[in-house]
């Protein structure tokens, strides 16, 4: 009896033993924090409130007593924080890294859920399309983007040679001049005018942002049962009325998901104005700009999934 | 009255029935066009093929024009009427770029690299998913938090402490180069470890599941696997099947496509990389590490470069060099996602996300 008791307690619950194989699954990823990235971390927040200094420490070797140079921190503390919150130019930069997120989380989210609506449908060339939509994510990356970047800046400066240095309009797609006389009529804000010039001039990027999360839409849209499309068809519902009553809410989990990527995404390139500005200061004082800078993302982080949070829907799978 | 269906044509999966009183197909055509619908449909249908080629053009134009650019020789590149097609078309910068700038060298270390890390990743990043999506333990919430703030933090802040941290490399211990406390490492073999100017750092991180973008692939096994019928697991383990043999037998066949997609991203994510390579190696001059196919860019082979320097058109001619470099860079990706796309889209379909 005693026996038996003692085995069942080694072997524990069947809860038990699948909660330890959990752990043993995600294991990688707890010894990678614990032992990799919680260092680095610490390392990195403490190199914001420090200075680094070096000192001259003897050794003995073979070759008998040598000087070597070591890197030491002497603390500061808030010293680069006071300094960062001082500079006109970092707020500067801040505030356009956040106006840039703010215009492109919207954007890319609009587009690629259009984009995604579209592709799901039966359509002409629908296979070669579907190709030519993702070749942005796998390939207008890392060196590439640094290359289109260059590109860009060039044609501008050819274009900008050729008409002139009056018109810095040369390259956009559509002028801004044409889309204010068209809205001019429509009593709609200059806002709403300037966001739509400014989407369609930098939909050259907003393309290239978008493909993951086109693809999680697209995934989200094969996971909707035809049979809700079925039964809204035989109800005489039309298609507008099906997209906002069906697939908006059924993909509503999506939409919360592409956000907090889109934002994740425009925070952590490397070549948004307050990462760039940070990186050029380097050391302390970089560091706290770069921490002060995450800290507000991860407020608007936080704020966007409140958001977000509210309206989205969740169908119960059972 | 009833109309009597008549079977004209029968097939496994097909069936084509006549009804008496059906108009003729003449008529039915007739009727079609007329009605209004059809023709909403026909706009909108070549409305949205128009809007779609609009968007593929924008997105491969970029490429059509530095492929162009490519085959040009100097003089070509500064004459004003030469858009395109080049007048004097040549190879001279493809063959300079791979001979001075050791081209293949690069693609041979690109290719270990990035294989080595993709695969790590996507194995690490299932592993990681499956036991977020189908076990419950006290943490499972809290590690998913921690794999959506390890994406969230930019590496960019970490930048200066991942030096540190590899090229004086020890595990655990914070502040490790300060010496202020002593390291696991440390204390077993007497010294620390320079890491730097080699793959080790890029394999340690992927390994945790810390790379570039590892919360996205997680996240996206995770989904993947809660959308697996937990009874697929459950008759696996009522015939006797243990946790990690169902995992390796079942659960991982069942996952290709999934891990294909994800396979895909790292792959050429590595493939394109600049950051971690300039973390990860000492700067060019000092370093011994092996050259990566993005060295190659903004590099001007040394025989064009002594050819032309002196020309007046020579900085136009470095871009279309740095452009070149950039199809020599992600030739080899193209052809492989030429291979793949299929399956990323069908992988990705097929799986089903849930949210």
């Amino acid at each position: 009896m005693s026996n038996d008791l003692k085995i069942k307690r080694r072997r524990g619950s069947l809860e038990k033993r699948r909660a330890r194989a959990g752990y043993l699954f995600v294991l990688p990823f707890i010894l990678g924090i614990l032992l990799i990235y919680l260092p680095i971390l610490i390392d990195s927040v403490w190199f914001s409130f420090s200075d680094f200094a070096t000192y001259e420490e003897t050794i003995m070797t073979e070759y008998g007593e040598q000087t070597v140079n070591r890197i030491t921190t002497v603390g500061v503390g808030f010293k680069y924080y006071a300094e960062a919150f001082g500079d006109q130019n970092f707020y500067t930069a801040l505030l356009s890294s956040v106006q840039q997120m703010l215009f492109e989380v919207p954007a890319v989210i609009i587009f690629s859920l259009f984009i995604a609506v579209v592709l799901n449908q039966k359509m002409l060339g629908r296979a070669a399309f579907r190709a030519i939509f993702f070749v942005p994510v796998i390939i207008a990356t890392g060196v590439m983007a640094e290359i289109n970047a260059q590109d860009v800046m060039q044609d501008a400066a050819q274009e900008g040679a050729e008409y002139g240095a009056g018109e810095n309009a040369g390259n956009n797609i559509i002028s801004m001049l044409d889309v204010q006389a068209l809205f001019a009529n429509m009593q709609v804000g200059t806002e709403l005018v300037s966001y739509v010039v400014d989407l369609v001039n930098n939909i050259y990027n907003i393309i290239n942002y978008s493909g993951v999360q086109m693809l999680i839409f697209l995934a989200g849209l094969q996971s909707i049962s035809p049979s809700i499309y079925e039964a809204c068809q035989i109800e005489g519902a039309t298609g507008w009325e099906t997209f906002w009553k069906v697939t908006f809410p059924m993909i509503s989990p999506m939409i919360l998901v592409n956000a907090v990527y889109t934002v994740i995404d425009a925070f952590t390139r490397t070549d948004s104005p307050a990462t760039e500005m940070a990186r050029e200061a380097g050391g302390g004082l970089g560091g706290a700009m770069s921490w002060i800078y995450f800290l507000i993302v991860a407020l608007i982080l936080a704020l966007v999934g409140a958001i977000a949070s509210s309206f989205v829907f969740y169908q119960r799978r059972d | 009255m009833d109309s009597k269906p008549i079977i004209t044509k029968e097939t496994k999966n097909r069936i084509s029935v006549d009804y008496e009183g059906k108009p003729s197909l003449k008529e039915r055509i007739l009727r079609k066009l007329k009605a209004s619908h059809t023709w909403v449909k026909v706009l909108i249908n070549i409305f949205r093929f128009i809007l779609m080629l609009g968007v593929s053009y924008v997105i491969l134009f970029p490429f059509v024009s530095k492929i162009a650019g490519s085959f040009m020789s100097i003089t070509d590149v500064v004459d004003a009427t030469v858009s395109l097609i080049p007048n004097n078309p040549t190879l001279d910068i493809y063959k300079y770029l791979i001979v001075d700038n050791h081209y293949f060298a690069a693609l041979g270390n690109t290719v270990l690299l990035s294989l080595i890390t993709a695969l790590i990743q996507t194995f690490v990043s299932c592993l990681i998913g499956y036991g977020l999506a189908k076990f419950k333990f006290k943490l499972n919430k809290t590690i998913f938090v921690l794999v959506v703030v390890v994406m969230l933090i930019p590496h960019t802040a970490l930048e200066q402490a991942m030096i540190m941290y590899f090229s004086q490399f020890d595990l655990i211990v914070p502040l490790s180069f300060d010496k202020a406390l002593p390291g696991i490492v440390e204390t077993i073999t007497g010294g620390r470890i320079d890491l730097k100017d080699t793959f080790a750092p890029y394999i340690i991180m992927s390994l945790g599941g810390l790379a570039f973008k590892n919360g996205l692939y997680i996240y996206l096994m995770r989904q993947f696997f809660k959308g697996v019928p937990d009874e697929l697991e459950e008759s696996a383990y009522v015939d006797g099947s243990g946790t990690f043999r169902t995992f390796l037998q079942i659960i991982l066949p069942l996952s290709v496509p999934m891990m294909i997609t994800v396979f895909l991203f790292s792959f050429s994510w590595q493939w394109t990389d600049v950051f971690y390579s300039d973390i990860f190696f000492y700067e060019p001059g000092i370093s011994t590490a092996p050259t990566l196919l993005p060295d190659i860019y903004e590099q001007v082979p040394i025989h064009l470069e002594n050819a032309f320097k002196e020309h007046s058109g020579y900085s136009m001619y470095t871009m279309v060099i740095n452009n070149t470099a950039g199809i020599m860079i992600i030739l080899p990706l193209v052809i492989i996602y030429l291979f793949c796309q299929r399956y990323l889209v069908q992988g990705i379909e097929r799986s089903g996300l849930v949210g």
